[in-house]
């Protein structure tokens, strides 16, 4: 198996800081538990052709005891009318363990085929729902059990997006930056933005202020993670133990099997890897990582994460829980724009390109969104 | 240049090498190998080889059984120790090996396979390092089929090619498909064995795998050429 990059960045980012994040620990060592528990229940349901794969918090190591589980059936093999059969049994299983559900848009608990996930990138047929699903698996996924079907998808997209991309593929640009696949990031994290109005407006309200709390949160991280990884090779973060020397441009396989190592990271664990690298940041990291601490604090908390969820759409600005989950979002806003300064690359690139960080929050969904 | 082109026995005629071999001299071959990949077939082809002229071949290998029962490794073995003795190099797939100080007897002569997506071990680069770390002398057979079969990118192959060039001896060409059976080459696996092939030593004599009928000998011979073009020099 490959070498992670580094050694639990996210404990190394507490060493060098001399802090404490016990509720990410806590979340963490939850959700390596509740796998290896699926793992364990889960044995023979898989094959080669098929994996169990798991997104949310349980992939990202953000798991607490009120967390749904996001599950799909990845099937990369012949066609077989049978493998429907396995969904109520996955379901029964899961459902013994879960909190609650999976979300009920029909993106999780399903079957997910690979030629839709590999050739459907862009264009009519590659749906919301797709999308979600693509993007994911890269960013926040992790399989149970067999990966064989797993590991194969997922390189096979990140070809698509490596080898299409002829400016990176060339090294034409200013940036060694795989635009094709940034574009796609910046695209769904607009389109999980733009979900959560829509949700707002079919489910009455139900549940927005705790969607709207997630949204700036941990859909916020995975965006940064996404961006991060993109920039992760002209960044110099992603030489790994025994690795492959970069021969860019032009060196795609080596390319593919860095992001496929680069991503086995948590998006916590690569947002610590980023700053761990950057020790003018040790302030910014400091704040990053205290604010997620106590969101998922908030989140482990029966009844505040009861409260969250039973607020109406638009809560009392007085409101305590309320407001220091506001505190928090917006601390960790603030400090994730300070991350461009990691680099003139993602400071150039993510205001002109895909307006990433501070810029696109404000214009393109704080302020639309009324959040101040 | 051209590249040492040939096939294995048991993809032409299964367990009966003599007919295959004919084949093969019809037309000229210049690369064999030699398959007892069913454990049976390593008595009769162990017992015939003293009868054989294979002097036309420049290239000659043997392929051990994939399947060894686990009291009759130390006899696999043996049997296979007269091949050697030859100096033709014994193909053997990593799961089939159980005690490997048996198998280190054939120092650079043991050429280790990379599997198919079905086997727990030999599949990747990583897997493979750990083959090579117990037999640090063998030498390399990659089958691009199955590393197409594991990823369809070809990063995987790519990446056992250049990890693993110096001990790279010879090369399995086929499709395998989603049931895990050497086929022909088909398109998909021409352009996909396209992107790796300028990695692979022109001298590296290549074994092709697929499963055909005599007929269609030639056709598949220029599939491969196809897939596994040679560079040309340009003055």
């Amino acid at each position: 198996m490959s070498m992670p990059l580094t050694p639990a960045p996210v404990e190394a980012l507490e060493a060098r800081l001399n802090v404490r994040w016990p509720n990410i620990a806590a979340a963490r060592d939850l959700a390596v538990q509740t796998r290896a528990k699926l793992r364990g229940v889960l044995i023979g349901i898989d094959s080669e052709d098929s994996s169990v794969v798991v997104s949310g918090s349980l992939a990202r190591d953000e798991f607490t005891t009120g967390s749904d589980i996001d599950w799909s059936l990845l099937i990369d093999g012949q066609a077989d009318p049978n493998v429907v059969d396995t969904l109520p049994r996955i379901e029964e299983i899961i459902d013994a363990i879960a909190a609650k559900p999976p979300g009920r848009e029909g993106t999780f608990g399903a079957l997910s085929f690979s030629h839709d996930l590999i050739h459907q990138i862009g264009g009519e047929d590659d749906t919301n729902r797709n999308t979600t699903r693509r993007i994911l698996l890269l960013l926040e996924s992790s399989p149970i059990g067999r990966p064989d079907a797993y590991e194969r998808v997922l390189k096979s997209i990140l070809q698509r997006y490596i080898n299409e991309d002829d400016g990176f593929r060339r090294g034409s640009g200013r940036y060694h930056v795989p635009r094709f696949l940034q574009n796609d990031f910046a695209r769904y994290w607009r389109t999980m933005a733009v979900d959560f109005a829509y949700k707002r407006r079919s489910r009455h309200g139900r549940g927005a202020a705790m969607r709207n709390f997630k949204l700036r949160m941990s859909c916020k991280l995975i965006y940064v993670s996404g961006l991060l990884t993109c920039f992760s090779c002209e960044l110099k973060l992603s030489g790994r133990p025994g690795g492959h020397p970069c021969p860019a441009p032009g060196g795609s396989p080596e390319c593919i099997a860095c992001l496929r190592d680069f991503l086995r990271l948590t998006p916590l664990e690569i947002l610590a890897t980023t700053l761990l690298a950057f020790p003018h940041l040790d302030a910014t990291a400091r704040t990053l990582f205290n604010a997620y601490d106590r969101f998922l604090g908030l989140l482990a908390d029966k009844k505040s994460r009861d409260y969250l969820e039973s607020l109406p759409p638009d809560p009392d600005t007085h409101d305590a829980t309320w407001g220091e989950a506001r505190q928090i979002t917006h601390e960790f806003r603030d400090h994730c724009s300070k991350c461009s300064s990691t680099s003139r690359a993602i400071y150039t690139i993510s205001l002109r390109c895909t307006e990433s960080f501070n810029a696109s929050y404000h214009r393109l969904f704080h302020r639309r969104a009324g959040i101040r | 240049m051209h590249r040492t082109i040939g096939f294995s026995t048991g993809a032409l005629a299964f367990g009966d090498f003599r007919r295959a071999l004919d084949m093969l001299r019809r037309r000229d071959i210049p690369a064999v190998e030699l398959s007892a990949l069913r454990q049976p077939e390593l008595g009769p082809l162990r017992a015939g080889i003293s009868e054989l002229d294979l002097s036309r071949f420049a290239y000659v290998a043997v392929h051990a059984p994939s399947n060894i029962k686990g009291d009759t490794e130390e006899q696999v073995v043996n049997h296979l120790l007269d091949f050697a003795a030859k100096g033709w190099p014994i193909v053997v797939h990593p799961d089939a090996m159980h005690d490997y100080s048996l198998w280190r007897t054939f120092g650079d002569l043991l050429c280790v396979e990379n599997m198919d997506k079905r086997k727990p071990v030999g599949r990747t680069v990583d897997e493979l390092s750990c083959v090579f770390d117990r037999l640090p002398d063998a030498s390399l057979c990659l089958d691009l089929g199955h590393a197409r079969q594991v990823d369809a990118t070809m990063t995987e192959a790519y990446l056992i090619v250049k990890s693993y060039v110096s001990k790279l001896r010879q090369v399995h060409i086929s499709e395998v498909n989603t049931c895990s059976r050497h086929d022909r080459l088909s398109f998909s696996s021409i352009k996909a064995f396209q992107q790796v092939a300028e990695f692979i030593p022109e001298n590296v004599p290549v074994i092709v795998e697929s499963v055909i009928d005599e007929c269609d000998i030639e056709p598949e011979l220029r599939s491969v050429e196809e897939a596994l073009p040679v560079r040309v020099a340009v003055a």
